[in-house]
C-alpha cells in the first residue's frame, strides 16, 4: 500500500478521535497566525489592495475547479493570481489609475464567479465563501493552511532582505538589480494561497480583516519587519482564540465575531487621538 | 543560460563615467536630446536644472536603470549594464517609505543586499563616515530629514561603487543639515569618489562644487561655477535658492 494514503488515513483517524472543537480551534489559531504574518508583508509592500483583489478573484477559479472535478483551492489560487496579473498589466497601459483598475478587475472577477455558479449548475454556498464556517473545517483545510504557511515561510526565509529593500525603497531595489517583478509575483501567489486556505475558516471578506487589523497596532513601534510579523501574528493568535472561545460561549458564528474583534483592535487608537 | 555580466572596470580603480550622445523619450515625449558628459574620479559635480529638465532621467540612465534610445553610458571602457553595482544611485527622498519598520543599521546594510555578507566593520565604518553610528539602532522615521539623507548616503557607500549619483539630496532639509551634507559630499570627493548631485536650485552653495552642469533636455552649460555663471545670461530663470 502506498505510504501517502496510509498517512492520510492515520491523520484522519487521529482527527476522528479528537474532540469536535479541537480541529476548528487549531484552524482558527493557524489562520490567526498566518493571515497577520502575510498581512504585514502586504501592508509594508503597499499590496493590500491587490490582496483584496485576489481574495475576490478566487471565486471564478473555485467555481470552474468544482465544475471540472478538481480541487477548488487550486482553481482559486490560479484564478486569484490571474486577477492580480491582469490588473498589473492593465494599469501599466497608459498609466491608468492603480486603484481604479484593481477595483474594476475585482468587480469583474467577482461578477464572473457569481455568474458561473448558476451557469455551471453548481451547489456552492456563497455565504460560506464570503464569511466561512470555522466549525465545518476538515483535515484538508488544515493541510492547505499548513501548506500556505510553509510557502510564506519559504518566501520570507529566502528573500527577506530583498522584501525589506522592496518595501522601503522600490526604485532602489530595481536600481540594484533585484528581481522586483518576480518578488511581487511570488508575493501574489503566497497571498492567493493564504486567502484560499483561510477562506474555509473565516471567508473571503473576513480574511482581509485578519490580513490588516492585527498588523496596524504595533507597526509604528517595531524596529524590523521580522518583529512586525511576529507581533502581528501574536495579536492575530489572541484575537482568533478569543473570538473562537467567545463564539462557543455565546453560540455565535466564530468568523464574523473574529471580524468584529479586528475592528475592536483599532478603536483604542481612535479614542486616544 | 547567459553568463552574469562581468565588469572589468573595477580592476582599474575608479574609471571615469561617460555618457555619449544620450537620447531618451517617455512615450515619444523627448526628455533628453544628445547629452554627453564625463565624470572624472574625485570630482564633485552639480547637475542643475528646473523641474522636468531631465535630471532624474539622466541619473537613471547613468546608473543603467533606464536604457537610452540612442547613445551609450560607459564606466571606463565597459558598458554600464555590466557595471551597475559600481554606480550607486541615491533616490529622491519622496521615493522612500520612511515609516517602514527598519533601523538605520539595517537600512545601511541594504547597500550590500546583492553583494558579499556585510561585516560589522564595513557597516560601522559607513555609519561612522556619515556621523550616524550613535543613532544606528534608531528607527528610520525617528531621524531628522538631514539624518535620513545621510542614511541613504551611507547605504550608497556600502555598495562597491566609486561613482555616486545623488538625486536632489538637499531637497526639504534645513540649512544646517544641508551644509553638513555638502561638507560630507566634499569629503567623499576628496577621498576619490565621483559625485554627481542633481538640484533644481541655484545659489551660492554651488561654489562648493568643482563643476556645474546645467541641463534643460540638453546640456546648456558645463564648467566651474564661475564659468557657468558667466556663460548663462538668464540665471534668474533658474531661481536663487540655497542648495547643491
Amino acid at each position: 500500500m502506498p505510504s501517502r494514503p496510509s498517512a492520510i488515513w492515520g491523520i484522519t483517524a487521529v482527527v476522528d478521535a479528537m474532540p469536535w472543537w479541537l480541529l476548528p480551534l487549531l484552524m482558527a489559531l493557524l489562520v490567526g497566525v498566518l493571515c497577520p504574518a502575510a498581512g504585514t508583508l502586504l501592508v509594508t509592500q503597499r499590496r493590500l489592495l491587490q490582496a483584496n483583489l485576489i481574495s475576490h478573484a478566487v471565486l471564478p477559479g473555485l467555481a470552474l475547479a468544482m465544475a471540472f472535478g478538481l480541487d477548488p483551492a487550486l482553481g482559486g489560487v490560479v484564478s486569484g493570481v490571474l486577477g492580480a496579473l491582469l490588473a498589473e498589466r492593465l494599469q501599466r497601459r497608459d498609466g491608468r489609475s492603480h486603484e481604479a483598475v484593481i477595483n474594476t478587475v475585482l468587480a469583474g472577477f467577482l461578477g464572473l464567479g457569481v455568474l458561473l455558479i448558476p451557469l455551471l449548475d453548481l451547489r456552492l454556498n456563497l455565504e460560506a465563501v464570503l464569511f466561512g464556517d470555522l466549525l465545518a473545517v476538515g483535515v484538508a483545510d488544515l493541510m492547505r493552511t499548513l501548506a500556505a504557511a510553509a510557502a510564506l515561510l519559504g518566501l520570507v526565509w529566502s528573500a527577506y532582505r530583498s522584501l525589506v529593500y522592496l518595501g522601503v525603497d522600490p526604485d532602489g531595489a530595481a536600481a540594484v538589480g533585484l528581481p522586483v517583478r518576480q518578488l511581487r509575483l511570488a508575493l501574489a501567489v503566497v497571498t492567493a494561497l493564504v486567502v484560499v486556505s483561510a477562506m474555509a475558516a473565516v471567508g473571503v471578506v473576513l480574511v482581509i480583516a485578519l490580513l490588516c487589523a492585527p498588523v496596524l497596532p504595533g507597526l509604528q513601534r517595531v524596529a524590523s519587519l521580522r518583529t512586525a510579523m511576529l507581533r502581528a501574528s501574536l495579536v492575530g493568535l489572541v484575537l482568533s482564540a478569543g473570538g473562537f472561545g467567545l463564539a462557543l460561549l455565546l453560540n455565535l458564528p466564530p468568523g464574523p465575531l473574529i471580524g468584529v474583534g479586528c475592528l475592536g483592535l483599532l478603536l483604542p487608537g481612535a479614542r486616544s487621538r | 543560460m547567459q553568463p552574469a555580466p562581468v565588469c572589468s572596470a573595477a580592476a582599474f580603480g575608479s574609471p571615469p563615467l561617460q555618457a555619449r550622445g544620450l537620447v531618451f523619450a517617455y512615450d515619444r515625449k523627448p526628455v533628453l536630446e544628445n547629452v554627453s558628459l564625463t565624470l572624472t574620479p574625485g570630482s564633485l559635480t552639480a547637475l542643475v536644472g528646473s523641474n522636468g529638465a531631465g535630471k532624474s532621467t539622466l541619473l537613471h540612465l547613468l546608473q543603467g536603470q533606464l536604457v537610452p534610445q540612442e547613445g551609450s553610458v560607459l564606466l571606463g571602457d565597459q558598458p554600464i549594464h555590466r557595471c551597475r553595482s559600481q554606480v550607486a544611485l541615491m533616490p529622491q527622498r519622496g521615493r522612500i517609505d520612511w515609516s517602514f519598520p527598519i533601523t538605520v543599521r539595517e537600512m545601511v546594510a541594504l547597500g550590500q543586499v546583492q553583494g558579499a555578507r556585510t561585516s560589522c566593520c564595513d557597516l560601522d565604518a559607513a555609519l561612522q563616515r556619515v556621523g550616524l553610528l550613535p543613532l544606528a539602532s534608531r528607527r528610520l522615521d525617528a531621524l531628522s530629514g538631514g539624518q535620513q539623507q545621510r542614511t541613504l548616503l551611507a547605504r550608497a557607500l556600502m555598495q562597491p561603487a566609486r561613482v555616486l549619483l545623488l538625486d536632489e539630496p538637499c531637497a526639504a532639509i534645513d540649512p544646517p543639515a544641508r551644509q553638513q551634507l555638502l561638507r560630507l559630499m566634499r569629503q567623499l570627493a576628496d577621498a576619490g569618489y565621483s559625485l554627481l548631485v542633481s538640484s533644481h536650485d541655484w545659489g551660492e552653495a554651488l561654489n562648493v562644487y568643482d563643476r556645474v552642469i546645467v541641463i534643460d533636455r540638453s546640456v546648456q552649460a558645463d564648467g566651474t561655477p564661475a564659468e557657468v555663471r558667466h556663460a548663462l545670461t538668464a540665471l534668474s530663470d533658474l531661481g536663487n535658492h540655497c542648495c547643491g
